[in-house]
């Protein structure tokens, strides 16, 4: 009977250690999308996306996963947020109708509804962005993944960087292509703590 | 046989004179930013930027040669965490505070090159001092872009691009968290500079 019962253990743990998908909020200190754009073709302009929120669920052993982030537009800075004499600072006008329209599109949305593992780490995120009403499969490669216990708070977290590139024609954003480059560099880096 | 004479010595001191054309350059602050990244606890990767930067650069394209001359504001500081909320500090606040960049005593950090290498026609490095917390150490930076021509719009003469290098931040005193939040800093700076 004991036997009958420790062989029931061992074959039903498999089936729980696959079924354990764990689910993370990101930290929004430590989360930031950041993006690079070329200038000119004379130097990179840098810029970041200061408040953004979401979620992911990940099981390691099913080598599966979602993620859905949100990132609020208007919190876009490059480092030019006062207008002086000038109508408008970069940041000003990268909120306006000609690049992100905050107004209207308040927020982004990046959805992924399938991960790519390599070996037992996730390596690649497939998924949509939704970028002024529009939406479209963009692509990111994890180029860091760690889960741990917190050094200082003992919480168990996993963290890491993201990045990708997109055009941001394909989402109507034409303002001043191509002096002010096409293709945009992504990066993501992130904390998520586990629920 | 005169008028030849004059030729030859016009053609002879011709290149002396393009060997001594300097030219000098202001740095586009709206356009040139520092940038650095450190690990984060092992995790991830906090990037930061400094908001407000000047200097001026000279260049010398025929004798390859130049300098360059950068001041930053050390509490021009942004990580995309300044708002404190109910916490005592934010991280932008802790930074230009005195476990990191101490900005109220050194509101300047300072790049000064000692030399300019060129590969071919591009600049590809610079050699320099940095001084962090009123220490100086050398600090090489690789030029990744470099272009000069006139701007699209405007048509001014200008030079542009990127320049990499890094730092041990505990070298200039800075220790606050190291290891967990890295010694080792990456520094990325995006520039333009119009011809004065």
């Amino acid at each position: 009977m004991k036997q009958t019962v420790i062989g029931l253990t061992l074959a039903i743990l498999p089936l729980t250690c696959v079924a354990a998908p764990e689910s993370y909020t990101f930290d929004p200190y430590h989360t930031f999308v950041h993006f690079g754009v070329d200038h000119n073709d004379f130097s990179t302009i840098w810029g970041r996306f200061e408040k953004c929120s979401g979620k992911f669920s990940i099981d390691l052993q099913a080598k599966t996963g979602t993620l859905e982030v949100i990132v609020e537009t208007g919190s876009v800075t490059t480092g030019d947020s006062v207008r002086g004499n000038r109508p408008r600072s970069r940041d000003e006008h990268l909120r306006s109708a000609d690049f992100f329209n905050a107004v209207e599109f308040p927020r982004m949305r990046y959805k992924a509804g399938s991960v790519k593992f390599n070996g037992d780490a996730p390596a690649e995120l497939r998924g949509d962005l939704t970028l002024l009403g529009v939406t479209r499969p963009v692509t990111l490669m994890l180029d860091r993944w760690k889960c741990a216990p917190h050094a200082v708070t003992k919480r168990w977290i996993c963290g890491g960087n993201a990045v990708g590139t997109l055009k941001r024609t394909d989402f109507g954003m034409k303002w001043g292509v191509p002096a002010t480059g096409d293709e945009v560099k992504i990066l993501v880096t992130f904390e998520a703590f586990r629920d | 046989m005169m008028r030849r004479a004059i030729l030859g010595a016009i053609a002879a001191v011709m290149p002396l004179l393009a060997a001594a054309q300097v030219e000098s350059y202001t740095i586009d602050p709206i356009h040139s930013f520092l940038n650095f990244s450190v690990d984060h606890l092992g995790f991830t990767t906090i990037y930061g930027r400094f908001d407000k930067s000047s200097g001026k650069a000279t260049l010398d394209r025929s004798g390859k040669k130049g300098s360059v001359d950068i001041a930053v504001e050390s509490a021009s500081i942004t990580t995309g965490d300044n708002d404190k909320g109910s916490r005592p500090r934010s991280r932008d606040e802790h930074l230009r505070s005195a476990d990191f960049f101490n900005s109220a005593e050194f509101p300047r950090m300072a790049f000064k090159s000692t030399a300019f290498r060129f590969s071919g026609e591009s600049l590809s490095e610079i050699e320099g001092q940095v001084t962090l917390l009123g220490v100086t150490k050398p600090l090489t930076l690789k030029v990744e872009r470099w272009k000069c021509g006139p701007h699209p719009f405007s048509k001014k003469e200008m030079c542009g691009g990127t320049a990499n290098g890094r730092i041990k931040r505990s070298e200039f005193g800075m220790k606050y968290g190291v290891p967990a939040i890295g010694d080792e800093v990456n520094l990325m700076m995006g520039f333009e500079a119009y011809r004065d």
